[in-house]
């Protein structure tokens, strides 16, 4: 992958710079243009697909001997019920526990004797087992790779211990405060549904869980026609096409795995307040959250880029310069979307001294308020733009970077070319755009409010605000 | 081209050679002191640049925590820059600004597409010559270091052991202070504190500039003289000669706070970055707890299942390094038979030789972990950064290649004998309080 600017821009850039006269010091004259280029240039990316429906991405990097490959899912925890919460990242632990000829400890040793790395994991909408290591490795990493995908060997021994570690890890999670301020963000706005808990499952979902279900789920997930199998680094393409096809081509292709439940409106028709009573902490943790959009939602730029005005784009935003940069109030502030296939949240969180907890509160809900009546002004958006059209280039460096972003539009159904083409769909939002996104997409009036904190401290504060559900964990 | 020493038993067929792009990198002193490093790379339409101060919480004197109070005062304004707004005019020219403070540096981080370096420079040599610090700047930004301080040490166990363990494990050093500073001190900085060490430490002749990436490196080159070669240079600076003493037994600290699996830390003198044991302690750390077929993840997380995560690393300090082990304890498991069985792992270290198949797998780790170094930017550039600003210049690759592969199984044992005895240690257990006794009337 090689990125280069154009002759054309380069004179374009030199035709601007005399234009603007010495004397103006540089942070004062308009910002340089910039080049865009392809995400992807020459011929570094070949995609394939194999008879049994795996969509295969390689991308060329020969600048250092190491390579990448992995097969990403495009069904994920989302896709199993609120009962069997936690069996996507179980069965993902357990596929790192053993596969074809290794037990847990050789898997373990082989990966451990390249240097190489194995992930497997889960999300909400996909499971990813990926490893890493130089090319000289390649056949065995691929070989390893195919041996947890395919053979995973799910022993009864191993499902105990990793199950163990899972509940003993959630038991400790049960006093965290960001464990704590997201849990019950998530379950005021999804009650008895999978959205409604932890990625991880809880502990009586996961309590429930054994080999036995994590094998059912690797047979009903695992399938190569709902697959993308993907590789970045020091390859050959088709060399690699060819080896790809050895080890996965006898993989039969079988009937797709439903949807799993979809997101459901937001049962807070108006405002919940939970306060969750750590007597020991010296801060107030804060979230407001809602319901947000889809990873495909046609607002999403929009939805963005609102975001990144308001809460999302550090010290540029609005909440953090009047809660820190004004008022000394955090060490910071953010908001965000978490767009999922099936819907999303909406959430901003922020962390203050326990005094200052309904002061800070008081702000966060203004500004979601201000976003709708003050929607993103047009040098906001200006700014928010150019942000997002200059991290795209700085999030995009790598080739693992790029891959991982090509492949992610394979999972989400997204056209091929967005890459592409999203700096010019950043360029062409108005603020007409933003408006319309922050007034459909804000209700801070039917938001889950969730503050981790001294009770003793905050509940006086919160007087006036209705009612307060107080939970000690 | 380097070549990578062949060392595991599988697929040893080829030799893997890298390039070392560090090897081109260029220097250039300004006649004030100024150390510029500059590493051009048309690859990709970026460019990372960085800004390394020689000075962190070791060289506070009276006052802690200010090397990293001041780091945020740099974004507070200048003469031609209000306050706040240094960010944000990277940040509308889709750039990304950020700064840190460690023990031993200050080093702040710009990473731009090509087009924007120009305005980068220009930014970091107004503020570095015309900073501005006022009274209302610093009373808000103390209160957001305070927030930031709860936020990562007050209310959060790990944070609270490595204070408790740092200042434990160094009783005469500054490394004992931690670098966010003690509460009292961080409430009483005032702007002639932050103006005396602005003065004495943000002076060229202890600045390293460091440009990674796609840019014209004959026009950075110029800039950067033009601007930064104005700023006069400082008198040399005096740093502290204090050297830790030999430690004399264990020492200990039990800290309370409402957690449901207790932490432990645990720590023990080792030499000071590009010491000759360096590589030999990094073995170590791979031996200890590289993957998971390393010994204390067998012992601790999978035979006895006691605990959920634990690590033992070897820490490259300036003056004086550390080698630092945690563990996270399973709720309801006990910290000290987890202290018991980590100290165990130690000594096997010292007392038995480590296998062949653990040598190199360990050092095959390293290779590989130095070979993604090399793939962004912003990691050469901290890689350069930090040799030159801390060892005076960059440790080729080769070098370190070398290094890693002349260590030895004795080389293995005799750094565990040299530092990490048992005498030497110090311990923190982070544990929830214990429960009040109930009193003669809550218990009729």
């Amino acid at each position: 992958m090689t990125w280069f600017l154009s002759g054309v821009a380069l004179m374009l850039l030199a035709v601007l710079g005399c234009a603007v006269p010495q004397s103006v010091p540089i942070w004062e004259q308009p910002p340089p243009a910039v080049a865009d280029e392809p995400a992807v240039v020459g011929d570094a990316l070949h995609r394939y697909e194999l008879d049994n429906g795996l969509a295969i991405i390689v991308l060329e990097d020969h600048r250092l001997p190491r390579v990448s490959l992995g097969i990403r899912l495009r069904r994920g925890a989302a896709s199993v019920e609120r009962e069997r919460a936690g069996l996507a990242g179980l069965s993902a632990s357990l596929m790192k526990r053993g596969a074809g000829d290794l037990d847990a400890l050789g898997l373990a040793s082989a990966i451990d004797e390249m240097g190489s790395a194995l992930h497997v994991n889960a999300d909400w909408d996909s499971v990813t087992a990926q490893v890493w290591g130089l090319t000289r490795d390649l056949d065995r990493l691929l070989e390893i790779l195919a041996d947890v995908v395919l053979r995973p060997r799910f022993a009864s021994e191993e499902a105990v211990r990793t199950r163990g570690e899972i509940l003993a890890s959630l038991e400790r999670a049960q006093l965290e405060p960001d464990y704590l301020e997201r849990r019950f963000a998530m379950d005021a706005l999804y009650p008895k549904h999978r959205a409604g808990l932890p990625l991880a499952g809880e502990l009586e979902s996961v309590a429930r869980l054994d080999e036995v279900a994590a094998r059912g789920f690797h047979s009903r997930f695992f399938v190569p026609n709902d697959a993308v199998f993907f590789a970045s680094g020091n390859v050959d393409a088709e060399d690699l096409l060819a080896q790809v096809g050895r080890a996965f081509g006898a993989w039969a292709a079988a009937e797709l795995p439903g949807p799993g439940p979809s997101m459901p409106a937001p049962t807070p028709t108006s405002r919940r307040i939970i306060l969750v009573d750590r007597p020991d902490l010296a801060q107030a943790r804060i979230t407001v959250a809602q319901d947000g959009i889809s990873r495909t939602d046609p607002e999403r730029i929009a939805a963005a880029l609102m975001n990144s005005v308001i809460g999302g784009s550090g010290f540029s935003s609005r909440m953090m310069s009047r809660l820190r940069a004004d008022a000394g109030l955090t060490y910071g502030v953010s908001s965000g979307f978490s767009m999922r296939r099936g819907g999303g949240i909406f959430s901003a969180s922020t962390a203050t001294r326990a005094s200052e907890a309904r002061r800070v509160l008081d702000l966060v809900l203004a500004e979601l308020d201000r976003a709708r009546r003050q929607p993103p002004t047009g040098p906001e958006l200006e700014v928010a733009r150019a942000l997002a059209v200059g991290n795209f280039a700085l999030a995009l460096e790598t080739s693992d970077a790029v891959l991982g972003a090509l492949v992610d539009l394979e999972v989400y159904g997204l056209p091929e070319d967005a890459l592409d083409t999203y700096r010019s769909r950043v360029r062409a939002t108005t603020t007409a755009d933003t408006a319309r996104a922050a007034s459909q997409l804000l209700h801070p009036e039917r938001a889950a409010i969730v503050l981790v904190g001294p009770a003793d401290q905050l509940l006086p504060q919160l007087e006036g605000l209705g009612p307060i559900e107080v939970v000690h964990p | 081209m380097v070549a990578l020493a062949i060392l595991s038993s599988g697929s040893a067929d080829a030799e893997t050679t890298i390039d070392d792009p560090a090897r081109r990198t260029r220097e250039t002193k300004l006649d004030n002191g100024l150390t510029i490093l500059t590493l051009q790379d048309r690859t990709t339409p970026v460019v990372s640049f960085q800004l390394w101060v020689r000075v962190g919480s070791r060289d506070e004197e009276r006052v802690t925590g200010l090397a990293h109070l001041f780091e945020h005062m740099m974004f507070k304004g200048s003469k031609n820059i209000p306050p706040e707004q240094h960010a944000r005019i990277i940040q509308a020219r889709g750039g990304r600004s950020n700064a840190y403070t460690t023990n031993d540096v200050t080093v702040y981080v710009t990473d731009v597409t090509s087009e924007v370096l120009p305005l980068v420079i220009a930014l970091e040599a107004e503020r570095i010559a015309n900073l501005d610090i006022s009274d209302d700047t610093l009373t808000r930004e103390r209160e957001v270091v305070l927030e930031e301080r709860r936020m990562r040490t007050d209310d959060r166990p790990s944070g609270l052991a490595r204070e408790a363990l740092y200042a434990l494990t160094y009783q005469a050093h500054p490394y004992r202070r931690p670098v966010i500073g003690w509460r009292s001190d961080i409430e009483n900085v005032t702007v002639e504190d932050c103006r005396e060490f602005f003065g004495r430490y943000y002076v060229p002749n202890n600045m390293v500039i460091v440009v990674v990436g796609n840019f014209d490196e004959e026009a950075a080159l110029a800039q950067i003289r033009d601007s930064f070669g104005r700023l006069p240079s400082g008198p040399e600076i005096l740093r502290s000669s204090t050297r830790e003493p030999p430690q004399r037994g264990v020492r200990r600290a039990e800290i309370h706070f409402d957690l449901r699996g207790p932490l432990l830390a645990a720590a023990w003198h080792a030499p000071p970055s590009g010491h000759a044991d360096s590589e030999a302690l990094d073995v170590v750390s791979e031996i200890l707890s590289g993957g998971r077929s390393s010994r204390v993840y067998r012992r601790l997380i999978y035979d006895e299942q006691i605990a959920l995560a634990a690590q033992g690393v070897y820490s490259e300090l300036a003056d004086s390094g550390i080698f630092v082990a945690y563990a996270s304890v399973r709720p309801g498991a006990s910290v000290d038979r987890t202290e018991e069985l980590l100290l165990q792992e130690i000594a096997r270290l010292r007392d038995e030789p480590v296998t062949a198949a653990e040598l190199a797998k360990a050092k095959r780790r390293l290779e590989v972990s130095m070979v993604h170094q090399l793939v962004s930017n912003k990691a050469l550039a901290n890689r350069i950064g930090y040799d030159v600003t801390v060892l005076g210049g960059i440790r080729p690759l080769e070098d370190r290649l070398a290094s890693i592969e002349a260590v030895t199984i004795e080389d293995v044992r005799r750094v565990a004998q040299t530092y990490l005895e048992d005498d030497g240690r110090s311990i923190v257990h982070v544990i929830p309080p214990p429960e009040p006794d109930p009193s003669p009337e809550g218990a009729s």
